[in-house]
């Protein structure tokens, strides 16, 4: 539809007469001629100035036919274009719904014809603009600029790691269109996006190093507990009872840590493709207290939460979001002492600023970082969970390393019951791939706030109207 | 950002060109602090000669544009939003420029490092590489839509870029009172993680030329500072 309409406009622009045409020239040139002519023929003048009259009027009538003759020469091309064969047309509508990114770019980097898929992909406006705008990248730029010399430029692959990571193999040929004048070549770019199969195949690398390496030290373990039982203890009851529970902790924790690693990996993987389903923050966050109160019952801590009534209606796959709530208030649970409370509120339709942070601090000494956030936008709102304990607080130094994966504070015991360090990593991608942010809030003694926010969705109308009718 | 036609069409192309160039000298030196985190990151001395070659370039262009942008105030005396577009550019190029030498001293100082043994405090350098990048990726995106909103945003947002050189820097002494072998290359870690919070500051610059262009008035607020930075353990 847009692609049409824009078509229509280029075409009256370039039929449009911005020079005078031919025929102007012509009917101007005979008109002095003629006045000329007159003017003799009443014997006001001579026939010497009139022929160099004449003469000078037909020269210059000449020049300027020579000028419009080089301008008009961009009309033939749209009217082919209106007589289009079905094949053609048939051409158009096929780039048209391609879900690849075409372009055609004109002399000077001017974006000539971009399919829908490319205007998504580059977010361009309605008008072409220059490419060099549009995409950033200088070696994409210079292919292109190869091909506009009629060189051939090949394939270019670039990389975005910001705001989110994408990398593009650019397709760039030389066009040589059948116009005449100095510039009869386009360069046709064809944007490829391979970022599943470079994160995949990086994903493999990474599971089989973090699993070699993290399952090594209760490997180890186990295999010394073994060689003590069918050994030294051999006769021991005791101790082989004692070995036997200390290695069912390890198989557990080595399980878990298999676990969170797969889990991890999913969530890595489709980190680049948004999630489309709607989900209750509020409904979803009653859920996870819900199940996790008998916890908190056996250590007599309080969960306190401070939900809004009506639903927050957040873009967000359901059983993910559910990973990152419960395991927050997990994690709550864990570093908060017996007999203390920790409290998760939600906060509905705030703004950028208002989603990453409290309004009041949690004290003077208290830091802040930001884990993760999506690219800056003014206009757009959030629903922000945040769940605050009442542990030791965590040192400034080390909030920026919280999401990394496997890191532990200095201190932090190590044992069976301890997380595999993949929790805050498993939530951070959660919350990338939901074009959500998690922060943090930490006082040394004070305890630790955590923060993850996602963004809006659209209030379908019905859902509106009953609110509406139940107010 | 280039508003309405002109009546001599050459002048409108003339403006657009000017942003177009400095939006590829931005995609120029965006890719050089990108080159210049992974040459870090994944001891890449070929990468890493491959970004000190890059910053020719990017002198070349600032020089080349300086001069299409003098010219242009020259022959066009530009006023009012053109001449904000000249002016920006102005100012544009020169941050860029040290933008460009600031990603290049990091990929002399990752030559330096690969000569070592890998120390374990390049994630700490790589996420705060990437928060810089996202910074300047994004105020140059403002100052190829005129979104104002978004580069006061980001300009709000550098403290979190001294947060984190903060907590590296912390974290750099730390290790290195544990173990004197640290001292030679944390100090080029300590001086690779100056540079990115320098580039930091130079997107906040572009932020407020960004502003500039499109509103005609300064960002006058005072610009949110972290903490200053603590005593080393």
């Amino acid at each position: 539809m847009a692609d049409k309409s824009e078509e229509t406009r280029t075409l009256s622009r370039l039929s449009a007469p911005d020079r005078p045409r031919r025929r102007d020239i012509l009917v101007c040139a005979c008109l002095g001629v003629g006045i000329l002519t007159v003017l003799m023929a009443s014997g006001a003048l001579g026939f010497g100035p009139w022929l160099a009259g004449a003469l000078t009027l037909s020269a210059l009538a000449f020049i300027y036919w020579l000028t419009a003759l080089t301008t008009a020469e961009a009309r033939p091309a749209p009217a082919r274009a209106e007589r289009r064969s079905p094949e053609g047309e048939a051409a158009d509508v096929m780039l048209g719904r391609l879900s690849i990114p075409v372009l055609l770019i004109g002399p000077g980097g001017r974006i000539e014809r971009a399919n829908p898929a490319a205007r998504a992909f580059l977010a361009l406006g309605s008008e072409g603009g220059l490419l060099s705008t549009a995409l950033r990248q200088p070696r994409v730029l210079e292919a292109v600029g190869a091909a506009l010399k009629g060189e051939r430029a090949g394939v270019v692959e670039y990389s975005a790691l910001t705001p989110v990571e994408s990398h593009v193999r650019a397709y760039v040929e030389p066009i040589r269109l059948d116009v005449p004048g100095p510039l009869p070549f386009r360069a046709m770019l064809v944007l490829a996006d391979e970022t599943s199969s470079k994160r995949a195949e990086r994903m493999r690398a990474d599971f089989l190093a973090n699993a070699s390496h993290e399952l090594r030290t209760p490997l180890a373990s186990l295999s010394g507990f073994i060689e003590t039982i069918a050994g030294p203890a051999r006769d021991d009851p005791e101790a082989q009872e004692r070995f036997l529970g200390i290695m069912r902790d390890q198989t557990e924790r080595m399980k878990r840590l298999i676990d969170d690693l797969l889990s991890l990996s999913r969530v890595e993987m489709n980190e680049h493709l948004p999630p489309s389903s709607v989900t209750d923050l509020a409904q979803l966050a009653a859920d996870v207290i819900d199940s996790l109160s008998p916890v908190a019952a056996a250590r007599s801590i309080l969960i306190r939460a401070e939900l809004p009534g009506g639903p927050a209606l957040v873009t967000g796959d359901r059983d993910q979001l559910h990973e990152v709530v419960e395991n927050l208030v997990e994690n709550a649970l864990k570093y908060s002492a017996d007999g203390s409370s920790i409290r998760v509120s939600l906060h509905d339709g705030a703004g950028r600023d208002a989603a990453e942070y409290a309004e009041t601090r949690l004290g003077e000494a208290a830091s802040r970082m930001t884990l993760t956030a999506p690219a800056y936008e003014a206009e757009a709102r959030y629903a922000a969970i945040r769940v605050r304990d009442s542990g030791v607080g965590i040192d400034r130094r080390y909030l920026p390393r919280l999401a990394e994966r496997f890191f532990r504070v200095d201190g932090q015991k190590s044992g069976p019951t301890s997380g595999t360090g993949l929790g805050l990593a498993i939530v951070k991608h959660i919350v990338t791939r939901h074009r959500g942010g998690l922060t943090v809030e930490s006082a040394p003694g004070g305890g630790s706030v955590f923060s993850v926010f996602f963004p809006k969705a659209a209030e379908p109308a019905q859902a509106l109207e009953t609110r509406e009718s139940a107010e | 950002m280039v508003q309405g036609p002109h009546i001599v069409k050459a002048f409108s192309e003339e403006l657009e060109q000017i942003a177009a160039q400095v939006a590829t000298m931005g995609g120029l030196a965006e890719s050089m602090i990108s080159d210049a985190i992974d040459a870090v990151v994944k001891r890449d001395n070929d990468l890493a000669a491959d970004v000190i070659a890059r910053d020719k370039q990017v002198d070349q262009m600032q020089h080349d544009l300086e001069k299409q942008v003098i010219k242009m105030l020259a022959l066009r005396q530009p006023m009012a939003s053109d001449l904000r577009v000249c002016i920006s550019a102005l100012k544009l190029v020169t941050d860029l420029e040290r933008v460009g030498d600031l990603a290049k001293n990091i990929a002399r100082r990752a030559r330096d490092l690969n000569a070592v043994e890998p120390l374990a405090l390049t994630k700490s350098v790589e996420r705060m590489g990437r928060l810089v990048q996202g910074h300047l990726h994004q105020v140059l995106d403002a100052y190829s839509t005129g979104e104002t909103d978004r580069a006061v945003g980001i300009w709000e947002r550098d403290d979190e870029v001294d947060e984190h050189y903060n907590a590296l820097f912390r974290e750099m002494l730390t290790a290195m009172a544990e173990d004197s072998q640290l001292i030679g290359p944390g100090a080029h870690v300590l001086f690779v993680a100056k540079n990115l919070e320098r580039i930091g500051d130079h997107a906040t610059n572009i932020a407020e030329v960004v502003h500039y262009l499109v509103t005609g008035r300064e960002l006058t607020a005072e610009r949110p500072r972290g903490a200053p930075l603590g005593q080393p353990e």
